[in-house]
C-alpha cells in the first residue's frame, strides 16, 4: 500500500452513477448557489436540493430553530417557491455552474397527486437525474410525516411517482416509526430504486424562563452529531431487510462518520447539519473518506458497504 | 444599494478580548480578508471554537473594521457568548464567515442622518457613523441604555457625530427614561433625510413609526435566529410586504416600511 494509491470512491445508486458517495442533505445546502464560495460543487457525488413542491409554499411561523446539545432543532416547514420557480432559477443556475454534479431533486406534496405533479413536471427537465421523495418531514400538517408512518401510505406516493418517471426514485423514510425496516420493504415493493434515512427525529424543546416551547411551531426536526448513533443504527436495519442501496445520513461531521454509516450498510452518504457549522464541510467529508481508505488499504470505497463486522 | 462581496471562511485570530462594562467586551479580531471588504451593517458568522455541545455558529455585527482588524462588541447572553468572553490569542480554533449581509443603505443625497441605538444595538453603528461622516452627512446619534456605563462605543459617536443625545433607564447620563423620547423630540425639531435604528425590536418598531410621522425614510436592522447565516437554510425569516426574506442576506438591514412587524420577531427572553 502506498500513500498515494488511487482510491476508487465511485458507487452506484441503482442506475445512477456517482463519482463519491458524498452527497448533500435536502434542505441544509438550499440548490448550492449559497455554498459556491465555499465548495467545489463539481465534486460533489450529488447535490441533493431542498424540497420542491407543486405550488409555493409559505413554511412555518418563526422561531424556525433552536439549538440543542449537539443538534438542532427546526420547523422550517418547506418553505419553497415552488416548482415552477425551482426550474427556472436553480436548476438553470446548477446547468450553468455544477454541470458535471448530478443533480437529485427532494420532492414535497401534501397528497399522492401533489408528489406525482413535482416529478411530472421535473421529468420535463433533462437537468435532472433523480428524485427524492419526502415522505418523512416533521414539518407539516398533512402529507410529510404522514406518508412515511403506514405502510401503504408510503406505498401509494412511491407507485405514483413511479408511474410518471423512469429515473431513480430515492424514498426518504422518517426515523418517526416503531418499524423502519417495515416502511422500507414496502416502498421498495412499490418501486423505489433506493431508500434514504434518516430525516429528523421528532424533538421539542422549551424555554423554562418564559415557559413557551423554543419553536413558534411547538415541536420540530433534531439533527445534527445528536442523531448519529439513531441513525446509523437504523441504517443498519434497513440494509439488512431491502436489497436496494441506501443512502446514510444523520449527523455526519468527518469522513470518519460517513465511514461508519457506509459500514453499517449505506451505499452513499448525505452531509446536512454539519453544513451550517462549516459549510466546506461536504468538502472535509469527502477528502475523509478518501484518506480513510489509503490508511486502511482500501481500493474501492464500495468494498466498505456494509461490512462491518459483527 | 451597496452590492454585497461574495463571504469567505476565514481564520481568526484575537488580538485582544476587553471587557468594557458589565457583561459586555469588546473582541478585536485579525480578519484580512473580512476586515477588507466588510460595509457597514454587514456581520460575521463566528465559530466560537470545535467540540464542544453548542454547534451552531453566532452572528455578531462588525464594529468597526481597522485595516486587518475587525472589533465586536458583544454582550454575554448565553452559553456562547459566555465562551465568547473567554476568548484570548490562545484560541486558535475560531473562525468566521463573512462578511454577511445587506448592510446600511445611504442613498446619494443623504445630507442629515439620525441614528438610534439601543444597547448593543450601537454595535452595527460603529462603521456607519465613521462612513457617514467621511462622506460629510452631518450625524446626530440617539443613544439609549439601561445605565450609563452601557452607553457603549459612545466615544466613538461622540468623535464623529454632530451631537450625541444619551438617554439611560436610571438617569445616571443624559435624561432618563427611553431613547424614543429623545427621538421623537429631535425628528419634530429637526430635519432629517435618513434615521437608521438599532436595538430591541420593540425600539426599532416605535422609531420606525416616529419617522415615519416625521416622513422621514428609516432602515432597521434586525436579529433572527441563525442556523447556515448564508441564506441556505430559511432559518431567519423575515415577514415583509414583498413575502418571506432572510435575515443573513437579504438584511439584516431592512427598509422599515418594507417590515411586517410582530410576525416573525424573535421572542424577548423573559
Ligand atoms: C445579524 C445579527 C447581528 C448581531 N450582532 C450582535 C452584536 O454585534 N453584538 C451582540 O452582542 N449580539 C449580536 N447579535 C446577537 C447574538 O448573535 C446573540 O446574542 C448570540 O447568538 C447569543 O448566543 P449565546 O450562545 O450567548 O446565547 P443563547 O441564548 O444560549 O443561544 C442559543 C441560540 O440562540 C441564538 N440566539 C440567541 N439570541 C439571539 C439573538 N438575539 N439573535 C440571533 N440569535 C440569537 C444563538 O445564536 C444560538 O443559536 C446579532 C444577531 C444577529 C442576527
Ligand atoms: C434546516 C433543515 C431543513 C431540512 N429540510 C429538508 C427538506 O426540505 N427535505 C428533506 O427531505 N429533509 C430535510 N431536512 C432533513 C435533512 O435532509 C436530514 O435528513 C437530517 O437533517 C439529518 O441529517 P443531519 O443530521 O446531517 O442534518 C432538513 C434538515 C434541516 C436541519
Ligand atoms: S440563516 Fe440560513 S438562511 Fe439565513
Amino acid at each position: 500500500m502506498t500513500m498515494d494509491a488511487h482510491v476508487d470512491l465511485s458507487v452506484a445508486l441503482g442506475e445512477l452513477e456517482l463519482a463519491n458517495p458524498v452527497m448533500t442533505a435536502s434542505g441544509t445546502f438550499a440548490s448550492g448557489r449559497e455554498f459556491a464560495a465555499f465548495v467545489d460543487l463539481n465534486r460533489l457525488g450529488a447535490v441533493v436540493t431542498k424540497g420542491v413542491s407543486a405550488q409555493p409554499w409559505d413554511g412555518n411561523e418563526s422561531p424556525r430553530i433552536a439549538e440543542t446539545p449537539s443538534g438542532m432543532l427546526n420547523s422550517i416547514g418547506l418553505q419553497n417557491p415552488g416548482a415552477e420557480a425551482f426550474c427556472a432559477k436553480d436548476l438553470v443556475w446548477l446547468k450553468e455552474h455544477a454541470p458535471r454534479v448530478p443533480v437529485i431533486v427532494n420532492v414535497s406534496g401534501h397528497t399522492v397527486d401533489e408528489y406525482a405533479a413535482v416529478v411530472e413536471r421535473l421529468d420535463e427537465e433533462c437537468a435532472v437525474s433523480a428524485y427524492e421523495i419526502n415522505i418523512s418531514c416533521p414539518n407539516v400538517d398533512e402529507g410529510g410525516l404522514a406518508f412515511g408512518t403506514s405502510c401503504p401510505a408510503a406505498a401509494a406516493v412511491v407507485a405514483a411517482c413511479r408511474e410518471v418517471t423512469t429515473r431513480p426514485l430515492i424514498v426518504k423514510l422518517s426515523p418517526n416509526v416503531s418499524d423502519i425496516a417495515e416502511i422500507a420493504r414496502a416502498v421498495e415493493a412499490a418501486g423505489a430504486d433506493a431508500v434514504s434515512l434518516i430525516n429528523t427525529l421528532l424533538g421539542m424543546a422549551i424555554d423554562v424562563d418564559t415557559r413557551r416551547p423554543m419553536l413558534a411551531r411547538g415541536v420540530g426536526g433534531l439533527s445534527g452529531p445528536a442523531i448519529r448513533p439513531v441513525a446509523v443504527r437504523m441504517v443498519w436495519q434497513v440494509a439488512r431487510a431491502v436489497t436496494i442501496p441506501v443512502v446514510g445520513m444523520g449527523g455526519i461531521m468527518t469522513g470518519r462518520d460517513a465511514i461508519e454509516f457506509m459500514l453499517a450498510g449505506a451505499t452513499a452518504v448525505a452531509v446536512g447539519t454539519a453544513n451550517f457549522i462549516d459549510p466546506t464541510a461536504t468538502m472535509r467529508v469527502l477528502d475523509g473518506v478518501e484518506e480513510y481508505c489509503r490508511k486502511h488499504g482500501v481500493k474501492r470505497v464500495r468494498d466498505l458497504i456494509g461490512a462491518v463486522s459483527l | 444599494m451597496t452590492v454585497s462581496p461574495q463571504p469567505v471562511l476565514e481564520t481568526v485570530r484575537v488580538l485582544a478580548n476587553e471587557r468594557i462594562a458589565t457583561g459586555v467586551g469588546l473582541l478585536t479580531l485579525q480578519a484580512p480578508r473580512i476586515a477588507r471588504s466588510v460595509e457597514p451593517g454587514q456581520f460575521v458568522h463566528l465559530r466560537i471554537g470545535v467540540g464542544r455541545t453548542e454547534i451552531l455558529r453566532r452572528p455578531f455585527s462588525v464594529h468597526r473594521a481597522v485595516g486587518d482588524r475587525i472589533e465586536i462588541l458583544y454582550q454575554v447572553v448565553g452559553a456562547g457568548t459566555a465562551r465568547l468572553a473567554r476568548v484570548g490569542p490562545a484560541d486558535e480554533d475560531l473562525d468566521a464567515i463573512g462578511p454577511v449581509g445587506h448592510g446600511w443603505d445611504v442613498p446619494a443625497g443623504t445630507s442629515h442622518a439620525l441614528l438610534v441605538t439601543g444597547g448593543l444595538g450601537a454595535a452595527p453603528m460603529g462603521m456607519l457613523a465613521e462612513r457617514l461622516a467621511a462622506q460629510g452627512v452631518a450625524c446626530v446619534v440617539a443613544m439609549g441604555a439601561p445605565t450609563a456605563e452601557r452607553l457603549v462605543a459612545r466615544e466613538l459617536f461622540e468623535s464623529v457625530a454632530r451631537k450625541v443625545v444619551l438617554t439611560t433607564d436610571d438617569g445616571t447620563a443624559g435624561t432618563r427614561g427611553l431613547v424614543t423620547v429623545a427621538t421623537e423630540r429631535l425628528l419634530a425639531e429637526e430635519r432629517f433625510d435618513m434615521v437608521y435604528a438599532c436595538g430591541p425590536e420593540g425600539m426599532q418598531r416605535a422609531v420606525a413609526s416616529q419617522a415615519a410621522v416625521a416622513g422621514v425614510r428609516c432602515q432597521v436592522s434586525l436579529e433572527r435566529l441563525m442556523a447556515c447565516g448564508i441564506g441556505a437554510c430559511l432559518s431567519c425569516v423575515v415577514t415583509t410586504t414583498n413575502g418571506r426574506k432572510r435575515a443573513c442576506v437579504d438584511g439584516p438591514v431592512f427598509y422599515a416600511e418594507e417590515v411586517v412587524w410582530y410576525a416573525s420577531e424573535v421572542p424577548p427572553k423573559h
